[in-house]
């Protein structure tokens, strides 16, 4: 209709023009929100006892750069074995960081020590995908009118932060080769590399951490697409297999059902491959099902972060193309938290059955139930 | 890294070609397809998006 007319001028490209730069303006500061978020996004408020440190503290090469990420640790007054619970390797996860969080503000260590890193790779939240229509943040609901709020990044590490990436990713320690964009993400990069582009380095901050701090119980926590055979799941390097069979049992107890599997031997870059290969720590990594992330899912808003519900993946569960329970058409983001909390609890409290003189006895975290009936933010601080 | 600022010298040469296309297209929907090109290359340039 415009051709035939022609009302293409000078004068239409100025406006357009200007237009335009409006557009740029304001989605540029929407972006920019995300990297320098208000200081009540993504605030953490740690339990009496934690100290704060940065993961450059153990590996110099992340010193001012934009990987530095918060270490937190608590010491108990009796000795014991190590506990660290890595959340957000992908910002896209909440209930990883969600769960890392609820630890990290309600945990009293009697035995043992306590490592929570509940932003391992910060770079992954100051931005989301390209056309996931994801939103940049999510409310967590507290009494009354209060809540808390957290980024929904992504789940590799802002290009803005790296870039480029190659067609094929080959992974220095093992010459495995992936798809490229796994150079950006930290769940690949494992055990990193001092001299490596800024994800592997994050990666190998970690892999100090554990060696310096001698930890004996490594836990990354993670969510996957419910449409993902790994969900619900638990994926246990073969030392931390005994232990991951014991706590298997220990929740099919508590009516919590959770897959086990190996971590496979030629999959390499993983936490559960790598630290469990390149330390002395028992790896484990733990999924949940979060709809949010699935390519089945409709329309995508925070509603779909913090209950799953969606028409569409009720539909697949109905074909039987769900690996998790679906009847009711909901995921809800306690369930996936309190899942999470429930397994790391029970890791911990069962590690002396594997390591004599390694117990480790917490308090101050809610069980299962409590989390599902009251909520994960009935358990944050305001 | 060199390759970045060669990327960026690339992403302004085609913003400023795109511009040029703008002031020289007669037909309003054109202009306006340019314009909508012009976003997130400019995004790229300033290391935003």
């Amino acid at each position: 209709m415009f051709e035939k007319k022609n009302l293409g001028s000078g004068f239409s490209a100025t406006t357009i023009l200007i237009i335009t730069a409006v557009l740029i303006f304001v989605s540029a500061q929407s972006y920019l929100e995300m990297r320098t978020p208000d200081p009540d996004v993504d605030r953490v408020v740690p339990a009496n006892g934690f100290a704060r440190k940065k993961l450059s503290d153990y590996f110099d090469g992340l010193k001012e750069t934009p990987a530095d990420t918060d270490v937190f640790i608590q010491q108990g007054e009796e000795p014991g074995g190590t506990v660290l619970i890595l959340g957000g390797t992908h910002a896209n996860e909440p209930a990883s960081t969600l769960a890392a969080v609820l630890f990290l503000e309600n945990t009293r260590i009697n035995q043992g020590r306590m490592i929570v890193v509940p932003f391992a790779n910060i770079m992954g939240r100051t931005h989301t995908y390209p056309q996931d229509g994801h939103p940049q943040i999510y409310h967590i609901k507290k009494e009354g009118s209060k809540s808390r709020i957290f980024r929904f990044g992504a789940r590799v590490t802002n290009p803005v932060h790296q870039w480029p990436n190659p067609d094929i990713y080959i992974h220095p320690g093992s010459g495995q080769t992936m798809a490229g964009v796994e150079r950006s993400n930290l769940n690949r990069a494992h055990p990193g590399r001092p001299d490596g582009c800024i994800t592997e380095k994050l990666a190998y901050g970690f892999l100090k951490l554990i060696q310096k701090e001698k930890v004996d119980l490594a836990i990354d926590l993670h969510e996957a697409s419910p449409e993902y055979p790994v969900v619900n799941a638990m994926v246990a390097h073969e030392r931390a297999m005994e232990l991951a069979a014991i706590v298997t049992m220990e929740l099919e107890t508590q009516n919590i059902s959770i897959r086990l599997e190996p971590s496979p031997k030629q999959l390499h870059g993983l936490t559960h491959r790598e630290w469990g290969d390149h330390t002395d720590a028992l790896a484990v990594l733990l999924e949940t099902a979060n709809p949010a992330m699935g390519r089945l899912r409709g329309r995508t808003d925070e509603e779909l972060i913090l209950t799953g519900t969606d028409k569409a993946y009720r539909k697949a569960f109905d074909l039987g193309q769900l690996y998790i329970p679906y009847e009711d058409g909901t995921e809800p983001i306690a369930e996936r938290v309190a899942r999470h909390v429930a397994v790391v609890k029970e890791l911990a409290f069962n590690l002396e059955m594997v390591r004599e003189g390694k117990g480790i006895d917490l308090e101050g975290v809610p069980d299962y139930d409590k989390i599902v009936d009251l909520g994960v933010g009935a358990f944050l601080a305001d | 890294m060199i390759i970045s600022w060669i990327y960026w010298v690339i992403v302004v040469l085609v913003i400023l070609l795109v511009v040029r296309c703008l002031y020289e297209e007669k037909s309003l929907r054109e202009q306006l397809v340019a314009a909508m090109v012009l976003i997130p290359l400019v995004l790229r340039a300033l290391f935003i998006k």
